[in-house]
């Protein structure tokens, strides 16, 4: 054989082992692609670079397809869990492998893609297989200063292999396919009786709703790596770097035509949010994270004037809006993330307060929304805010406020900011009057009434300062175009 | 089958909209409760009649208590 044969026989061999191996494999839900498959179809045709193809620990390879290639032209690393090799259990080998993709990543700048399909420990590696899973673990924190971490959950992802999804910075589920728990079923049912199934335990309805472990749900593997590539294209390839900046492309001339009748003047009555953005931002792509978990929070990346935008915004038509513990984590996490890569934030705001009461005080709110404030305040990418009607309390501040670092805010002139709601405010600041009028309800109506022109309409506000302007709806998307335009100046030369 | 409409916050049910019998589609409003001062729609999970109204205007309901039980078998 000549060497261009040898070599050519030693790929042949490797690729049937593995096409072999996966025929081989108890097919699980929609699992149709070999792990190769999948890193092909994630990336720019062609464009798939193995690292390590033949590194093996017995001939039957590390168990995890390793490399780099291209989506929309830029450099991006991926780790493929291959569940043809003994379920895609993490051995010695394959952590070493692993950690040599996440330490290419970090160490040039490139965002990292971890397709994931594991049942956990590579058992028979014992100890070792233990150390390389810790091993991986510190290079997902290590990345996370540095670049953006994906993580697609395209079949099992058990005990150790979950928690790496979970130090990185967006998690994808495929329906039906995708679990993550701590241990399956079985072990379950042995260590404290409770009969579950996969899906109950850690299916994706579970971790996109309940849980919040992960961020979207999909309907298959293409999708999956779909919506991974249209993450990307929101993201620079590591923090520092140059925002993916297009074209502009006016807002939805419907909903931007809307927009000054949207919100209902009566400040009790929902709408839904998602008009009001559409009214603001580019026409074109969105991409909405965790849209099926604490809905009173809306969080999605989308362009502004061609600039990748991360919007947070309350969500009147889901809990009124409202800020709790799991809305708290939720935007915090965001923001966090868009201030960690300079993705401006644009906070709009609607919030009738943090929900009080016994279940959230139990759900730790306090120190859920410590983090929104946190996360404000350390973000230092743009920070624009626009209050569209409610802005009470500590959520008017946690919600993007002047005193958190916002470069920008404004009012719209239907807004209301103040210490407290109306009702509450006119209860506590007269309650002798109160207890004292022939009908109290009649008083208090009328003192709200007061309250609400002298204290919390916007001027009042805009003349302390603590909102730039008060403006009317259809000036939002030039203000905050104008805004975005001089706050990034100069970016990269900085 | 009979399935719960709940309510998805803490508040006081202000206004109960359906009536016992009335034929519901998925997200109609069943009832709407103040909290906060806003008005939030308790919604029927699932097409059918509402078989039962389990509160009553005034009443304080937690996050996830009852509101009304749709009977999902006679589809509306």
């Amino acid at each position: 054989m000549t060497d261009i044969e040898q070599v050519a026989d030693h790929r042949a061999t490797l690729a049937r082992r593995r096409t072999e191996r996966f025929a081989r494999v108890e097919p699980r839900g929609k699992r149709v692609h070999t792990a190769r498959e999948r890193v092909e179809l994630f990336f720019d045709d062609g464009t798939f670079n193995e690292t390590t193809p033949m590194r093996s620990a017995h001939g039957g390879g590390s168990g995890v397809v390793t490399g780099w290639g291209l989506v929309d032209g830029r450099p991006v690393v991926v780790a493929s869990h291959d569940a043809a090799v003994a379920s895609g259990a993490i051995g010695e080998v394959m952590a070493e492998t692993i950690m040599a993709a996440q330490r290419l990543a970090i160490d040039r700048g490139f965002p990292i893609v971890y397709i994931n399909d594991s049942g956990g420990a590579r058992v028979p590696d014992g100890i070792l297989a233990l150390h390389g899973c810790g091993g991986i673990f510190a290079l997902n924190v290590d990345a996370q200063r540095r670049i953006p971490q994906i993580s697609l959950i395209l079949g099992p992802c058990a005990g150790a292999a979950a928690y790496s999804p979970a130090l990185t910075d967006w998690t994808i589920m495929v329906k039906g396919q995708g679990h993550m728990f701590l241990t399956g079923p079985d072990i379950v049912k042995a260590a404290t009786g409770e009969d579950a199934t996969a899906d109950e335990i850690g299916g994706s309805r579970l971790h996109t709703e309940t849980s919040g472990v992960a961020h979207l749900e999909v309907a298959s593997e293409i999708e999956a790596l779909e919506s991974a590539r249209l993450l990307l294209s929101f993201l620079p390839s590591h923090a520092g770097g140059a925002q993916q900046v297009g074209g502009a492309v006016p807002a939805n001339p419907r909903a931007a035509e809307a927009l000054p009748e949207l919100v209902p003047a009566k400040a009790s009555v929902v709408f839904d949010m998602n008009q009001l953005v559409d009214g603001v931002l580019d026409n074109g792509a969105r991409l909405e994270l965790m849209p099926g978990h604490a809905g009173s929070i809306l969080t999605l990346f989308g362009r502004l004037d061609g600039r990748p935008v991360g919007v947070v915004a309350n969500q009147p038509a889901c809990r009124g809006g409202i800020l709790d513990a799991k809305s708290s984590v939720k935007l915090a996490r965001f923001v966090e993330f868009c201030g960690r890569f300079g993705v401006p934030v644009l906070t709009f705001v609607d919030v009738p307060g943090f929900l009080p009461g016994t279940v959230e005080e139990g759900r730790g709110i306090i120190t859920h929304g410590a983090k929104v404030l946190k996360a404000y305040v350390d973000a230092d990418s743009p920070k624009l805010t626009v209050v569209v009607r409610k802005a009470y309390g500590g959520a008017y501040i946690a919600m993007g406020a002047k005193s958190l670092g916002a470069d920008m805010t404004w009012a719209w002139s239907s807004a209301e900011i103040a210490v407290m709601g109306p009702g509450g405010a006119v209860a506590l600041l007269h309650r002798r009057a109160l207890a004292a009028a022939d009908d109290p309800i009649a008083l208090r109506d009328e003192l709200a009434a007061e309250y609400r022109e002298n204290v919390a309409r916007p001027y009042v506000a805009a003349e302390a300062g603590i909102v730039d302007d008060v403006i009317v709806p259809e000036e939002t998307r030039d203000r905050m175009t104008q805004a975005l335009r001089m706050l990034t100046h100069g970016e990269g030369e900085r | 089958m009979t399935v719960p409409a709940r309510a998805d916050i803490v508040g006081n049910v202000w206004k109960i909209v359906a009536r016992e019998g009335d034929p519901v589609g998925i997200g109609d409003t069943v009832a709407i409760l103040e909290t906060m001062k806003m008005e939030i729609p308790v919604v029927a999970p699932a097409a059918g009649h509402v078989s039962r109204i389990l509160v009553t205007e005034g009443q304080i309901v937690q996050e996830g208590d009852p509101v009304a039980e749709i009977d999902a078998t006679l589809s509306a």
